[in-house]
């Protein structure tokens, strides 16, 4: 396995303000690692540190094996970068941002850029100041990939694009990791996330509290089950079993979180006479949602 | 070597820049255009006369009615270094710490590209704006030799010079301000008191070896392109070792 990007104690503070506090972070070759967390959390702190714009209070970060900072232009040379607060110039249009990028990065074939013009319908030749949101963020998503980059550093890439956008990018994303490429994807939206990611790592207050394969936080994330009882049903019975938690209890509907096995909930149920049962599967964002609101920073966890 | 930063920022100030130059080639054609009407009226001169409040006022230091002496009163003392110093103060301010501040300095620092060329670019993107007012105003004047304006062009050429890198120093002090700080306020505020407190300073004063010591007259002096030039390369090694440890957005 061929490390990207590497973080270890990674820690950045802003006088007394708190930036990222020893984040540890490992990134393989050919993943899509989603980076989720609220905003604020401390996912762009880490990104300009990945990428050398900041310099790390303390800890140390690698990307290629080499520093961000000394190393900055190789580094640069085989990135692609799209910040979450997208700025244009606004008087220059679409077209000469990409001519500008393309002459310093050297690019001289240009189909591919051509062709990603093409899928995502980007207007290059408007001046920047007139284009929506969500065509300003298309011209960054040229410039940070027209380069075919072996990393991809994405700060909420989706952000204003529509949801048929939105597709093709996840399409662009899979495309990319497919020739090769590893994609860092930093993200508040969940389901986004969950739907393109391998690897997640999820931040809150400074402080990665997990990092995971997708498949496993599945695994570990809770099943929504709903039973619908025809008397006002007491939820207490089911509150006692381990793994159970009572989500809703609204008289005589009770929504309950599942970790483990189903019987001995089904076994207090069916004491209840119920008249219906709804089961849903894992719902990662119940468990995404679960490290958001906790207050307790958890020991990272890493399964790889 | 490269300047593709340099172009885009000479792109981006285009039209300041052009304003700017237009207006001060045509100031330039309008004083030595009006210099064979006082040319003659030598009670000026008692105006200027030892070291008069009026000649401060003014920025000048010899005749006013000499041609030196007009041009230095009404051009390269006082409204050229003005127009001078907003050019190339507010780019030094703006086009490290206000690009920072605005978000599209990351669309450069993310570029396969070191933080020292980046700032070498801009350095030469400061050196043009610099360098195209003073031709353009030298090139107004240059015309006023047919309205009796008598001066070696050399001399001419030399002020030219020594008030661009006046302009080009302070534009650089600003630059490095904004690039240990990244913030265009404190480029600018630091910056301005700096000019004002410098400026009737003599050996001390950037304006003394360039534009302040008859150098129409007398001619810019090695030793004043040896001052102008060291104190912009001191502050460009302040720039380059400023912007290579600032945090960016």
């Amino acid at each position: 396995m061929t490390v990207v990007v590497s973080a270890e104690n990674l820690t950045k503070t802003f006088g007394t303000h708190r930036g990222i506090v020893g984040v540890d972070v490992s990134v393989a070759e050919g993943d899509i690692f989603g980076f989720l967390g609220p905003n604020g959390s401390g996912k762009s702190t880490t990104i300009r540190l990945l990428t050398g714009l900041s310099h790390p209070t303390s800890g140390t970060a690698k990307v290629f094996g080499l520093d961000p900072i000394a190393d900055a232009v190789e580094i640069h040379r085989r990135v692609g970068y799209l910040p979450g607060e997208l700025a244009l110039h606004p008087r220059l249009t679409g077209r000469q941002h990409v001519d500008f990028a393309a002459k310093v990065r050297g690019v001289q074939d240009r189909t591919f850029l051509d062709e990603l013009v093409d899928r995502f319908q980007v207007d290059l030749e408007r001046p920047t100041r007139t284009l929506s949101k969500g065509n300003r963020q298309k011209i960054g998503i040229l410039l940070a990939v027209m380069h075919r980059p072996e990393l991809v550093i994405l700060d909420e890439p989706t952000s204003g694009l529509d949801p048929l956008m939105q597709d093709e990018f996840e399409h662009l994303m899979r495309e990319l990791v497919s020739t090769g490429a590893t994609v860092f994807l930093s993200s508040h939206e969940l389901d986004e996330v969950q739907r393109v990611a391998t690897r997640v790592a999820i931040i809150k207050d400074g402080h990665l509290v997990v990092t995971d394969t997708v498949e496993a936080l599945r695994r570990r994330a809770p099943r929504t089950i709903e039973f619908s009882f025809p008397e006002t049903a007491d939820p207490k019975p089911f509150a006692s079993i381990e793994g159970v938690r009572v989500v809703a209890a609204d008289g005589k509907r009770i929504t309950l979180a599942l970790l483990g096995a189903v019987a001995p909930v089904l076994r207090v149920a069916a004491e209840l006479d119920p008249l219906d049962v709804v089961a849903r599967p894992a719902d990662l964002d119940e468990l995404f949602l679960t490290y958001y609101r906790d207050q307790s920073v958890e020991k990272p966890v890493d399964a790889r | 070597m490269r300047a593709e930063i340099a172009v885009l920022d000479l792109q981006l100030r285009r039209r300041a820049l052009l304003s700017y130059v237009a207006g001060m080639a045509l100031y330039a054609l309008v004083i030595v255009a009006l210099y064979p009407q006082f040319k003659g009226a030598t009670s000026l001169d008692q105006l200027t006369k030892n070291g008069s409040p009026i000649a401060a006022l003014f920025g000048a230091t010899g005749s006013l009615t000499s041609p030196s002496g007009w041009l230095d009163a009404n051009i390269y003392e006082n409204f050229l270094p003005l127009i001078m110093l907003l050019i190339t103060v507010g780019y030094g301010a703006s086009c490290i710490a206000g690009q920072d501040e605005d978000g599209t300095l990351s669309l450069v620092t993310i570029l396969p590209m070191s933080r020292r060329a980046v700032v070498l670019q801009k350095v030469g993107a400061l050196t043009v704006q610099a360098l195209l007012l003073a031709i353009a105003t030298m090139g107004c004047v240059l015309i006023g030799r047919q309205f009796d304006l008598s001066f070696p062009i050399a001399h001419l050429a030399g002020l030219s010079l020594g008030v661009a890198l006046l302009g080009v120093d302070f534009g650089l002090c600003a630059l490095a301000v904004g690039s240990i700080t990244g913030s265009r306020g404190a480029a600018l505020g630091f910056t301005a008191p700096v000019i004002a407190w410098i400026r009737p300073a003599r050996y001390v004063s950037l304006f003394y070896w360039s534009v302040g010591n008859q150098q129409l007259a007398n001619g810019l002096s090695l030793a004043s392109v040896g001052v102008l030039i060291s104190v912009g390369a001191l502050l460009t090694l302040t720039a380059v070792a400023g912007f290579r440890r600032l945090d960016l957005h």
